[in-house]
């Protein structure tokens, strides 16, 4: 996207993360060559789309992260991490709070969770009553099977699924036919 | 452990981590309770089958949905898609597009759904009261395309906001209409540069 990948700075970091991955073989001339493509076209798209924008606030392009507060971060981080393989970032735990990451690589669209000691009082008229993650691949028996190894009963449908973590927080987790803002 | 070792090892020799961070990282790991004890490794060991890739969405209860659905379209330049006469979803891109650094077909744009409901009545699909949460999200925080923090100042001033809290220098704090704390972040923002 335009905004994304301004020219000479953000495109050319971006292109060289994609340089290092593939000289390390991190990834191969498949991947890169798909990325660089898919690359080209969310910026093409982006330049239009920047062109026709409203020309106040921001651009969103994803969620850089959440920030969950309880009573024990430890338990949160073991969950998260334990169940829906969400990884600890190096360094990251400073004995009150840690960062989970998922999906993406950090910095090229992934999000982190952090996990904190704190209360929920809060002078929001909102909440935040639940966060859905999507699961790829997903395959209801093994899903199924997985919660149930974990001692977790969930409730929701096939394809899209509640458990409570640690502090009765409700997680969702769904595949991409089941919850997509497209197919409500 | 295994696993990790090998992640860690192969980003060593591909120059990605220096020798005293695979060291680092490693002994970290080794004295860490989940890795150190062996059944404790099995029980914390995740299923690929819940491995999560991305956030769907995030569901926002509010008093108003529509009055906070427009503000986070205004802040966001969102689009607005699916309404019901008690919520609304509002994706990070247009129908067809992919989340950004995803190449699988299978994982949607995130999309808010801002509502307005009674979270006292049991949730759908369940005849049981929902949960009195002792954990609480006090604030999202949102990567925006070319983030420059005096920019955002600016544009936030011009919105408004007089005195938006300054966070890293990638990042600023508000707070929406509800006094529910918006973060917003560059994509220079993230778990491994805090």
């Amino acid at each position: 996207m335009a905004y994304l990948f301004k020219r000479g700075s953000s495109m050319e970091r971006f292109v060289a993360g994609l340089v290092d991955d593939l000289e390390s073989g991190k990834m191969d001339r498949r991947q890169f060559c798909q990325t660089m493509a898919l690359a080209a076209t969310v910026y093409a798209a982006g330049e239009t789309a920047a062109n026709a924008a409203a020309s106040q606030g921001f651009k969103a392009i994803a969620i850089n992260h959440i920030s969950y507060a309880c009573p024990d971060y430890r338990k949160a981080r073991d969950f998260y991490a334990s169940v829906f393989g969400m990884e600890m970032a190096p360094k990251s735990d400073n004995g009150k709070q840690a960062f989970l990451t998922f999906g993406p690589e950090q910095g090229k669209g992934g999000s982190f969770l952090i996990t904190r000691n704190g209360t929920t009082a809060t002078r929001s008229t909102a909440v935040i009553d639940h966060v859905c993650y999507t699961i790829p691949n997903w395959d209801e028996a093994k899903v199924r099977a997985a919660l149930s190894a974990k001692g977790l009963n969930p409730t929701g449908r096939d394809g899209s699924l509640h458990v409570y973590d640690p502090f009765d927080y409700d997680v969702q987790f769904a595949n991409a036919v089941q919850e997509t803002a497209f197919r409500r | 452990m295994e696993t990790f070792a090998a992640a860690k090892v192969a980003e060593y020799f591909s120059g990605k981590i220096s020798r005293r961070q695979l060291i680092e990282t490693l002994a970290l790991a080794a004295t860490t309770a989940g890795f150190a004890e062996p059944h404790a490794a099995a029980a914390a060991t995740p299923d690929p089958a819940l491995k999560v890739a991305l956030v769907n969405h995030v569901s926002y209860t509010c008093g108003d949905f529509r009055k906070a659905a427009d503000w986070y379209s205004k802040m966001f330049n969102l689009d607005q898609v699916g309404a019901t006469q008690r919520d609304i979803a509002l994706p990070f891109g247009k129908r067809g597009e992919q989340p950004l650094g995803v190449t699988a077909k299978d994982v949607p744009l995130t999309h808010l759904i801002i509502r307005s409901r009674d979270l006292n009545a049991p949730a759908e699909n369940s005849s049981e009261p929902r949960r009195k949460s002792k954990a609480l999200v006090n604030h999202i925080a949102y990567t925006v395309a070319d983030f420059n923090k005096a920019r955002a100042i600016a544009e936030l001033k011009r919105m408004g906001y007089a005195n938006p809290r300054e966070d890293t220098d990638y990042s600023v704090h508000i707070v929406d209409p509800n006094g529910f704390d918006v973060q917003i972040s560059g994509i220079e923002m993230n778990a491994l540069s805090t």
